[in-house]
């Protein structure tokens, strides 16, 4: 915390002046000076006070201008008008300024000395405040970081040095020894995966992702998400079938959430089907949007979860038996697509499978779409 | 018979390069440790290994990546083959998930995720050793 304030004051009366300057000697703040509003917006400059006493009633720039110019310089700076009517509405519209208070003219030390010491104790205040919303931005921005290197790091030891004895001692393990291997492996790579969900939910703000919005082919995004939900869909023998209306209009967003969101749900009913079924990713364009939807032939989920399967860290009770997993993946789904102006929601029957429906706004302008993109899709259902 | 290639290995962390040195020296490589990227800068002047494997994160931050745009940079190291073997990908801001950093990221020649199966590293490595190899045939 700063050790001494610097407090000015600004005033044509050079009787004012001395006095103030009088009254806060051998205190613990420093203390300048001007005779007039230019000077003293000159002296906020190169002084950087932390409070500034304005008289409102100044030959020359006014003390209204006055206030608004030094705010203009530093918001955070403190200031206190002077005012020699005492009006309330003279005070009042400096007080609309961002005036902090104001002091009536005459005062007495003691007045003085009170309204400088309530001026200081809002400046620190405002810089204590300041300070600690800049350390939580930074928190956040530094946490993945991190978090990332103080868990991941052993982790990653750990993993590797496995890796390396499984390899190395395969010629000597037994079966059952080289199945509890594997199985520490697959624990400890679930665990980091779990560190990546929670990271990614904690530390990501995702209203940046605005800024680099531009108009996105929803066939690419369908095409991507597909290509990353295959390789978990084939360890379960399940078909995954693209379908999609011709001539989708685009839509405005961010194509990696836009698929990752897509491939959350996709590898959500990847996760909850049944071995040898289908999962069916639809697109088409409904009165202004476009509209996505997963559906699988899984196990559903019962009535009352529906409401809460978006909310952090909600794992359906049925799905627990099922799957394991940090219960983020649909609520990350939801902020994502909220973010493009979107919404998603859920239908479910139980024992029958779950229909997920993605519903974003679509893109009036249209975009070159990559050759070639289109006609992949018309054969990729029958790939197989 | 080529003679025994000649690696060098650059992290921080002691328990991952055993990790990782078991299994080259397991293939008859060479390896020589450094723990921070001085020593490691320090020990590819004085004695320029057939290949670096490179770690990202060390010291205040991505100081793998400093020096990897360092070697380069330099006429005679750049020629060294670099592969990166990181836990990073999460790291780079809202970058696809399940896609390590991306490969313009930095100026190497391969980047593997940590863990690395045994298996895999060796087959990059000697990749990397081979098309080097190849490389200083076609240029002498």
């Amino acid at each position: 915390m700063k050790d001494r304030y610097k407090v000015l004051i600004i005033d044509d009366e050079e009787i004012v002046l001395d006095s103030c300057t009088e009254i806060l000697a051998g205190g613990d703040c420093e203390i300048a000076t001007a005779a007039d509003g230019t000077r003293g917006v000159r002296r906020v400059q190169e002084f950087e006070p932390d409070l500034v006493f304005v008289d409102l009633k100044m030959p020359g720039l006014s003390g209204l201008e006055v206030l608004e110019q030094i705010h203009g310089i530093d918001p955070t700076i403190v200031t206190i008008v002077i005012t020699g009517y005492a009006t309330v509405s003279s005070a009042v519209e400096a007080m609309k300024q961002g005036a902090y208070d104001f002091l009536p003219k005459p005062f007495t030390p003691d007045e003085f000395r009170l309204i400088t010491h309530r001026g200081l104790e809002k400046r620190k205040f405002v810089l204590d405040s300041i300070a600690l919303r800049r350390e939580k931005e930074l928190l956040r921005e530094n946490f993945a970081a991190i978090v990332s290197h103080e868990l991941k790091s052993p982790l990653g030891a750990v993993q590797q040095n496995l890796f390396t004895l499984v390899t190395e001692l395969s010629d000597t393990v037994t079966e059952d020894q080289l199945r509890r291997l594997e199985r520490m492996k697959t624990r400890i790579a679930d665990l980091m995966e779990l560190i990546h969900t929670w990271l990614r939910a904690i530390s990501v703000d995702i209203e940046s992702i605005k800024e680099d919005f531009e108009p996105v082919s929803v066939a690419c995004v369908v095409s991507k998400a597909v290509e990353s939900i295959e390789p978990h869909a084939v360890r379960k023998a399940i078909n995954v079938v693209p379908s999609l209306e011709e001539a989708l209009s685009p839509v405005f967003g961010d194509e990696g959430t836009l698929t990752e969101a897509l491939v959350n749900l996709g590898n959500n009913s990847v996760k909850y089907s049944h071995m040898g079924s289908e999962i069916l990713i639809k697109a088409k364009e409904e009165n202004g949007h476009i509209v996505i939807s997963v559906s699988d032939t899984g196990v559903g989920i019962p009535e009352e979860e529906l409401p809460y399967i978006f909310d952090d860290f909600y794992r359906a009770e049925s799905g627990k038996a099922a799957a394991g997993g940090a219960g983020l993946g649909l609520a990350i789904c939801r902020r994502i697509i909220e973010t493009h102006d979107g919404s998603i929601s859920a239908e479910s029957e139980l024992g029958k499978g779950s229909t997920f429906i993605i519903k974003l706004p679509a893109c009036e302008s249209n975009i070159d779409h990559e050759p070639g993109l289109d006609a992949k899709f018309i054969n990729h259902s029958s790939r197989r | 018979m080529s003679e025994r290639k000649r690696l060098l290995m650059i992290d921080d962390d002691p328990d991952f390069v055993e990790g990782i040195t078991s299994i080259l020296e397991g293939a008859d490589y060479a390896v020589d440790v450094a723990y921070n990227p001085d020593d490691g800068y320090k020990a590819l002047e004085s004695d320029p290994p057939d290949l670096l494997l490179l770690d990202i994160m060390m010291g205040r931050g991505a100081e793998g990546i400093m020096l990897a745009r360092k070697i380069r940079k330099d006429p005679v190291l750049r020629e060294i083959p670099v592969l990166i073997i990181t836990g990073i990908r999460e790291q780079i801001a809202f970058l696809f998930p399940g896609e390590p950093v991306h490969p313009r990221f930095v100026a190497v020649d391969e980047l593997v995720e940590k863990p690395v199966e045994p298996e895999f590293l060796l087959e990059r490595v000697s990749a990397l050793l081979e098309a080097a190899a190849e490389r200083k045939a076609s240029t002498n």
